[in-house]
């Protein structure tokens, strides 16, 4: 007996400290909710501050928030709930409290959103990487080909061993989407330039991502690049090496390594949440998949300024030409045939 | 493949076994000595966090090591305070020490350092001369200092369990306790110190995590290592030859899979990151003899009544 209480003690000690770290709880709503206060929850599958995917959007909001006062925005945000279970249940007690928004950031939450949305009619959803939406739910689709492939051709252009090396976490969605606008770009870039794609089989394992970062490199690789956030394990392996390179995407990673980032695929999340707002204010509470793309600024193209003289003139002015051809259609970046 | 492909394959390999070995010789004394702790996971992680912060702060990996071995041992030290003294059932208490180090790990990472900061680790040590020999060098003799120490440790743990009479008791305790105890041998301070001792390596193959291979800490960092070290023990049959041989077994399958993938050879992405699991289950599956482990292994012991 005095075995099995304990026992439970421990489990009960151990998840309150886990679920302690998860979940920064949500300040209960104010009285004052009156005034027109949206509320927003976001749920994250890994970490607010993973340099990636996960803080990309936190920053979004932050800047929402800081463009429409932070009296007018609300924000809670519950962290890694990578299992869907975990995360359902997350979004269903935002729903619950009342929240008008609530983003579930990942494509993986797609399934859960169904079973909970048609209780929650007057809440607006939205998810994403995905496509199917409900009246109530939102559906975002970052085009990541596109800088995949402008990265992909600076790449080329740039590369001194004629070998640009993808550190991928798992092939799927978005890394597909985004290695394979790489390859088109550095194809398109140089013909002779290889790109080498390999995978960790995983989307949080930095030291497997740093690991397979230093076998691109070994074997000839000198511009690298991969998503999801484990990408900085491998950038901090990429950092270690004089002359190699790390192109990032989702969001800048020049802050932990400004010497060795070129450059980066930049998703402007403020302008996607400041629409489903708008829309929302306007009685569409959902049933759209919202694009980021170049065309109309959610996703841009960012350089490190301090390695400028890095790239060449003609390689930033090849990639200039075709980001202003994917802003006018002129030029489609193809996506992997299913 | 050229010889310079071969030769990033089999120190890859060698750099990756590290932390399985680290781990799993710690592992191996508590399972020597009637203990299982699947808590290893977590104390992986508090190690490779207190080993990143004590680096951050105070400039220096070597500190940054002490604090993981530190903090390793105070996890042990948990582990058989629950497991031996209170004699809780030592899955469930292993499982919630898993869980205690990887929320806790990641608390103190939130509350201390806030976001993903990058430190200067290990920096790899060529050895004289023996680093210059053609092919061998750069595959054995040009790692950091941890690398060297989890594979020296392998014949030092082998003498220590085999040849010393502490290690005598260590495997009498983790057979028949019973005969141990009434001999005068104490099972719960044998216990506490494999416990402690498993901690410490364990906390010690987190450090490697962040100070020798990342350089950096992120939740969640350790990303099942721990688990498998268990495994490998299981694999190396409790003994130090073994569990070098399961270590570097899958470590090189998962080098040479990475290299395969890099190389764009026409390979099944999918098949290829499975391949170390594969390879280390079937050496398993084929591996003949009986299979022996020690027979008080997950059993708690009281004085006085029959194990």
């Amino acid at each position: 007996m005095k075995k099995k209480l304990l026992a439970l003690l421990l489990a009960v000690l151990t998840l309150s400290a886990l679920s302690g770290c998860a979940a920064k709880p949500a300040t209960p709503a104010p009285e004052a909710a009156k005034t027109e206060k949206i509320r927003i929850a976001l749920v994250l599958p890994a970490t607010v501050d993973d340099l990636a995917w996960g803080q990309s959007m936190v920053e979004g909001l932050k800047a929402v928030q800081n463009t429409m006062g932070k009296d007018k925005v609300e924000i809670a945000t519950s962290e890694k709930l990578g299992n869907a279970v975990d995360a359902g249940s997350a979004i269903r007690q935002y729903a619950t409290q009342g929240y008008d928004i609530i983003i579930a950031h990942g494509s993986q939450y797609q399934s859960v959103l169904t079973e909970i949305t048609k209780d929650f009619p007057k809440t607006t959803f939205a998810y994403g990487t995905g496509f199917a939406t409900q009246p109530n739910v939102f559906a975002y689709d970052p085009q990541a080909q596109e800088g995949g492939y402008l990265l992909g051709m600076l790449a080329a252009l740039t590369t001194k061993t004629g070998i640009v090396g993808i550190v991928g976490p798992v092939e799927s969605g978005d890394a597909v989407k985004y290695n394979y606008g790489v390859q088109q770009g550095v194809l398109k870039g140089k013909a002779d330039v290889k790109t080498r794609t390999a995978y960790t089989g995983s989307f949080n394992d930095i030291v497997g991502a740093g690991n397979l970062a230093k076998t691109q490199m070994g074997a000839g690789a000198d511009i690298l690049t991969g998503s999801s956030q484990q990408a900085v394990g491998a950038l901090r392996a990429v950092a270690e090496t004089p002359g190699k390179y790390w192109l990032s995407t989702d969001m800048d990673q020049s802050s932990i390594a400004p010497d060795h980032v070129l450059a980066a695929q930049v998703y402007n999340w403020e302008k996607i949440v400041t629409k489903i707002i708008e829309l929302r204010k306007k009685g569409t509470l959902g049933g759209q998949v919202l694009t980021l793309g170049f065309a109309d600024g959610t996703i841009d193209l960012k350089y490190n300024p301090k390695l400028a003289d890095k790239i060449p003139a003609e390689a930033k002015a090849a990639v200039e030409q075709a980001k202003k051809d994917i802003i006018s259609g002129k030029l489609k970046v193809e996506l992997p045939k299913k | 493949m050229n010889s310079d492909i071969i030769i990033i394959i089999l120190a890859t390999g060698i750099r990756l076994a590290t932390p399985y070995l680290l781990a799993a010789l710690g592992e191996m004394f508590v399972q020597r000595s009637g203990v299982y702790n699947l808590g290893v996971e977590g104390i992986m992680m508090m190690g490779a966090f207190a080993g990143f912060y004590a680096t951050l702060q105070l400039g220096s990996p070597l500190l940054g090591i002490a604090a993981s071995l530190a903090i390793g041992g105070l996890m042990g030290l948990i582990m058989a305070l629950v497991s031996v003294t209170f004699k809780a059932e030592q899955g469930i208490s292993g499982i919630g020490l898993y869980m205690f180090g990887w929320g806790l790990s990641g608390l103190l990472f939130r509350l201390y350092v806030g976001g993903i900061t990058s430190i200067e680790g290990l920096k790899a040590i060529k050895i004289p001369l023996l680093s210059q020999i053609p092919f061998l060098g750069p595959v054995l003799f040009d790692h950091n200092m941890l690398v060297y120490t989890a594979f020296l440790l392998v014949p030092v743990t082998g003498f220590i369990l085999f040849k010393t009479s502490w290690g005598l008791n260590v495997r009498a305790v983790g057979n028949k306790p019973e005969a141990a105890d009434t001999l005068g041998v104490s099972v719960v301070r044998i216990r506490y110190q494999c416990l402690i001792v498993g901690g410490m390596l364990a906390g010690l193959a987190g450090a490697f995590l962040t100070l020798g291979q990342a350089n950096m800490f992120a939740d969640n960092i350790t990303a099942g290592r721990g688990f498998i070290a268990i495994a490998l023990v299981y694999f190396g049959r409790w003994s130090p030859w073994g569990i070098l041989l399961g270590s570097l077994l899958f470590s090189l399958a998962d080098s040479f899979q990475s290299m395969i993938q890099v190389l764009g050879i026409n390979f099944p992405y999918e098949l290829a990151v499975i391949l170390p699991y594969i390879v280390t289950i079937v050496a398993l599956a084929i591996s003949y003899g009986r299979v022996w482990a020690p027979a008080a292994l997950g059993k708690t012991f009281q004085r006085g009544t029959r194990g």
